[in-house]
């Protein structure tokens, strides 16, 4: 708790602080003379597509990759997601917040909803063949924080078991049921890891209105 | 939104469901029942955090997109923009010059709109589906469940499914399980509703569909032209393609009454 106190402090400061150092913020100051590549591609322009999936192919790639059940299934959905992100490009707006998160915001919504169609057919994975997800350093210097890396932080907060059930929900996509069978543990006892370490990772991420990030 | 009230635990276990599995109409409908305008906050923060973690999660992660992937990306761009040129072309041939004052206006207003109203990178809630749409009806008290079975039509062998009809707001729903796939370009499948104050030979058309794969359950909105008055009879013809104004009744795969 007391790390989590310490680095809540240091995200009071992370927001204004990202837009004068963190390299991402940079873009967001360029946005702000220039439009985005979302904003090019929601007037018509098409040189723009291939700078779009330069910069967000592999994230959308690896989000579609662990919340699909096969490899053609995660090429179908990016797809989806990219021909999605054609048509809502003008719902983007640079001011409330970044490109990355309105894609993998619009990314996560498809893959749910492609997982719960398909949630009739047989589940995900053996637990052992999933992949191992590569956490970044949570670092210390707050101030540089992007909302990912804040996210990083939060997580390393959170008990193991708590993390653990967040990570097979969150990001390989498997039901609560699932997981309760792949951890031997009763589904109360999942739900309730799933609800009390993402109340604590949303305290952590909550940010204002005005986008200033709020002490807990 | 730093002092926003935590829902209560069974409508948080929902916004969790729908945020790792996604949610069953039954369940959004109860989603959506319970929700005050705290729990729709809430949600968005909860979708917020959960894309963050992903997007932390992908910055560690050293696999670019496929090159072959990426070209499909490309090639369907193309096609998307070329389309998209072409729909443009038809509307502005279509709308007078004042149109393009009111497209202006609208767009205004809802920038504007979402401005004030949208703290942080926020996605309109998704759409009813109309099997939400069709459990929400169904959750009221006035509104007809009409029992369909199959008829002898080797087509329709093991069809079931049902009518949901509000008589008042003249809206209905059709649910169809195990119906074979049409060709569109060639038949499609017409709804036909019987009302008790009309001639039985001219039902009312509800609108023509397409199955678009074997067997799966499809929910589909009734688009009456003609206001239904009484609900007799609940019937599925197939047909031409694009329907026809009078049956022969040659095809009838699926019949139900009220009895």
């Amino acid at each position: 708790m007391k790390g989590l106190a310490k680095s809540a402090v240091g995200r009071l400061q992370w927001v204004r602080f990202e837009s004068i150092q963190d390299p991402g913020a940079n873009k967001l100051t360029r946005r702000s003379m220039s439009p985005s590549v979302l904003q090019r591609i929601a007037s018509g322009d098409q040189s723009a597509v291939r700078v779009c999936i330069d910069d967000y192919g592999a994230l959308v790639w690896s989000i579609a990759r662990r919340l699909s059940r096969t490899s053609a299934d995660a090429e179908d959905a990016v797809q989806e997601i990219f021909l999605d992100l054609w048509k809502s490009a003008a719902r983007f707006d640079a001011s409330q917040g970044s490109e990355k998160m309105f894609i993998a915001m619009i990314a996560r919504r498809r893959l749910i909803d492609r997982l719960r169609k398909t949630s009739a057919e047989p589940p995900m994975a053996p637990i052992e063949e999933l992949e191992t997800i590569a956490w970044s350093d949570p670092g210390t210097a707050s101030q540089t924080a992007s909302e990912a890396e804040l996210a990083t932080r939060a997580l390393h907060e959170l008990r193991p078991e708590q993390r653990e059930v967040l990570e097979l929900g969150l990001l390989h996509g498997l039901s609560q049921s699932e997981i309760s069978v792949r951890l031997g543990l009763p589904l109360g006892s999942v739900k309730s890891l799933m609800r009390r370490g993402l109340i604590k990772l949303r305290e952590y991420m909550n940010v204002d209105a005005q986008g200033v990030a709020v002490r807990s | 939104m730093a002092g926003m009230e935590q829902p209560p635990d069974e409508v948080l276990d929902l916004l969790i469901k729908e945020l790792t599995e996604g949610l069953t109409p039954e369940e959004r409908l109860v989603l959506v029942a319970g929700a005050q305008q705290a729990n729709e906050a809430y949600r968005r923060d909860l979708e917020h955090t959960a894309a963050a973690l992903s997007v932390a999660a992908a910055s560690g992660d050293p696999e670019p997109l496929p090159a072959p992937l990426r070209e499909r990306l490309e090639r369907e761009a193309q096609a998307y923009f070329a389309s998209l040129a072409a729909t443009r072309s038809v509307r502005s041939v279509r709308r007078g010059p004042a149109g393009g004052w009111w497209a202006a206006a609208a767009c205004l207003l809802l920038a504007l709109f979402g401005w004030i109203r949208s703290p942080q990178t926020v996605l309109p809630p998704p759409e009813p589906t109309p099997a939400l749409q069709r459990a929400a009806l169904l959750a009221r008290a006035d509104t007809l469940k009409l029992p369909l079975g199959a008829t002898k039509d080797p087509e329709a062998t093991g069809v079931t499914g049902d009518i949901v009809w509000d008589s008042t707001a003249q809206r209905g729903y059709l649910r169809l399980v195990g119906m074979r796939r049409n060709d569109p370009t060639t038949q499609q499948y017409q709804m036909w509703i019987f009302d008790g104050d009309r001639d039985t030979r001219y039902p009312v058309d509800g609108g023509v569909f397409d199955v678009p794969a074997d067997g799966r359950e499809l929910v589909i909105p009734i688009h009456n032209v003609i206001p239904v008055h009484s609900l007799k009879a609940f019937a599925v013809t197939v047909e031409k393609a694009g329907g026809v104004v009078v049956s022969t009744r040659d095809h009838v795969v699926v019949l139900g009454q009220v009895t």
